[in-house]
């Protein structure tokens, strides 16, 4: 009688829901116009920082779309990560494919990868669900290790470098700031369209959310294929930075490092997810300059999140804004 | 029969608390690296390898314990992806933590006194050792279930697996029911990572390893059942045995 009332099976938990914590606009366009501004400025080092904090700030959204929004903790995003990343690899090693284009196949061989994984598991409710990704980022990494003919196993796919018109380091990082930019503004807007408030509706309560209509496993599977998407287009991005790809692409770490940037950042708003991504990697670029044991202070920094700042960055401080 | 005794330990926590403990793999590679430590220190001959892998898998029993009156009690409310994220957390830390004590280089443990032989079974020899854990799995399995159906703990195990607000309601401790049921877990865990001293080369990756493979197996074999747990672990280490065989790379194919 006490208890709430039962939900039905449903890819959506319950995830904090707490206020959006509103980002002043003047602060995104000041940011932004400080992104455009200062890279020619900075040293090679912090310019490929920066590229790498966009990547990463493109992908800790598109998961900020499956869990904010979605209310769906997925534990194997790596593999629209990895799948982008091997998708604009292969595409140059094997057709020596252009670099723009092999760039924009990524996120739709990300995308395309999703629409199957999300086929299945968005049939699963909240534990399940985080492990069935999981299962199949595994079954990805296990395929991206072993088949050597073709991924090259463990010695990765090497030499996959931009086009020679963007191989300099401020000219990629324009070309990571337009896409990452361009990918975090759809991700917003999806957010707030009605695409957004009804996977909020399903989110919260998938019954009620059924019995006005909505058809909620599908909703939940296009999240999981935009996600997929632009983690998709993060990998791509990545790939090229780095100029070669790994296995270690698709195993759970990277799983969990999106979802670490967007708990630091604050699950209740898009913002977090950048803010977070920012300032992980800030940290693992400082913090692996001392020691070795980076997976340690990661510890630490995890377990002060959960028990201490579960509402993370942004939220936190919006908390203390309303006083 | 180790996979057996590290998935009925997942089991049996995620029955009772629902919690999925990443960190499982950690306690048993943790006991790995304490019985090293401790079969090498400890002087008492022959028996010490036996005190050793006691001692290990106690003492991870007490890690287990800590960990979950400080960090895990107070998230049991809290939404699934945080208890992941927390014992997630526990992965890092401890690998980290191994490796800053033991060193990343492999490390081959002890052979056990009195076990160190092979038997001829079948036309194929067989360490005696592992004749000796094939039996030892049974008889976890026997003192499991006589505390599950036989002890006033074991029953309410059970109910709180079942229905865990129903046995908050009739006055059950559960505080104290989850960090008993947590404590056995680790202590299971320990006890599979400590006995693999002798056959296995200790890496830090081993957790890793363990914890997708007992995962597979708390899966198939049923989340929270330890009989289906003990199923599984057979059922999964004849495939993975023939499989190795069958299809040689796909020992790590394998998805849930």
């Amino acid at each position: 009688m006490g208890r709430p009332e039962a939900q039905g099976r449903s890819a959506g938990g319950t995830i904090i829901a707490g206020r959006e914590v509103a980002v002043p606009r003047a602060l995104i366009v000041g940011l932004a116009a400080l992104l455009l501004a200062i890279p020619p400025l900075l040293p090679t080092f912090y310019v490929w920082v920066l590229v790498e904090i966009l990547a990463f700030a493109l992908f800790a959204a598109s998961l900020h779309l499956l869990m904010g929004t979605g209310g769906m903790v997925s534990f194997g995003h790596a593999a629209a990560f990895g799948m982008g990343a091997y998708g604009a690899a292969l595409l140059v090693r094997w057709v020596k494919a252009p670099m723009l284009l092999a760039l924009a196949a990524a996120p739709l061989a990300a995308a395309a990868t999703a629409v199957v994984i999300g086929f299945f598991c968005v049939r699963l409710s909240s534990i399940y669900f985080a492990m069935l990704t999981l299962a199949f980022a595994q079954i990805a990494y296990a395929i991206a290790h072993q088949w050597y003919d073709v991924t090259g196993g463990d010695n990765g796919l090497l030499g996959i470098w931009p086009a020679r018109w963007l191989a300099s380091p401020v000219r990629y990082y324009y070309l990571a700031l337009a896409a990452s930019g361009a990918g975090l503004a759809v991700l917003a807007v999806a957010g707030r369209a009605p695409f957004g408030l009804t996977l909020r509706a399903a989110r919260d309560h998938p019954r009620r959310a059924e019995a006005v209509g909505i058809d909620v496993r599908a909703h939940q599977w296009l999240a999981f294929v935009v996600a997929g998407f632009f983690g998709g287009l993060a990998g791509g991005i990545f790939v090229f930075l780095k100029g070669s790809v790994f296995p270690e692409s698709l195993a759970v770490a990277v799983s969990v490092e999106p979802l670490v940037m967007v708990l630091l950042g604050g699950v209740q708003s898009l913002a977090g997810a950048p803010v977070g991504a920012a300032l992980y990697k800030l940290l693992d670029t400082v913090v692996t300059r001392y020691t070795e044991y980076w997976q340690l202070v990661l510890g630490v920094i995890l377990v002060a999140i959960v028990l201490v700042f579960p509402r993370g960055i942004l939220g936190t401080l919006g908390a203390r804004g309303r006083g | 029969m180790v996979l057996f005794l590290i998935a009925s330990g997942l089991s049996l926590i995620f029955g009772v608390t629902r919690v999925v403990n990443f960190a499982h793999g950690s306690f048993y590679m943790l006991a790995a690296y304490l019985a090293y430590t401790l079969a090498g220190a400890l002087p008492l001959g022959g028996a010490s390898f036996y005190v050793a892998v006691a001692l290990a898998a106690l003492a991870v029993g007490a890690v287990g314990t800590l960990v979950e009156i400080a960090l895990l009690r107070r998230v049991y409310r809290a939404p699934e992806l945080y208890q992941l994220l927390l014992t997630f957390a526990l992965v890092l830390v401890v690998s980290d933590v191994v490796k800053l004590v033991w060193g990343s280089e492999n490390k081959t443990g002890p052979s056990a006194p009195g076990l160190t032989g092979a038997v001829r079974v079948a036309g194929q020899l067989v360490p005696t050792y592992d004749l000796a854990l094939i039996a030892l799995g049974p008889c976890v399995a026997a003192a499991l279930w006589w505390l599950f159906y036989r002890t006033r703990w074991g029953v309410l195990i059970r109910a709180a697996t079942l229905d865990r607000e129903m046995v908050a309601l009739l006055g059950v401790d559960q505080a104290r029911l989850f960090t008993g049921v947590f404590a056995l877990g680790s202590l299971l865990a320990g006890l599979a990572g400590a006995l693999q001293l002798p056959r296995v080369a200790l890496t830090t990756v081993m957790d890793a390893a363990i914890i997708t493979e007992a995962f597979v197996v708390v899966v198939v074999g049923g989340m929270g059942s330890v009989p289906g747990a003990l199923l599984a672990a057979v059922v999964i280490g004849v495939i993975d045995a023939f499989g190795v065989l069958l299809l040689p790379c796909s020992s790590s194919g394998r998805g849930v």
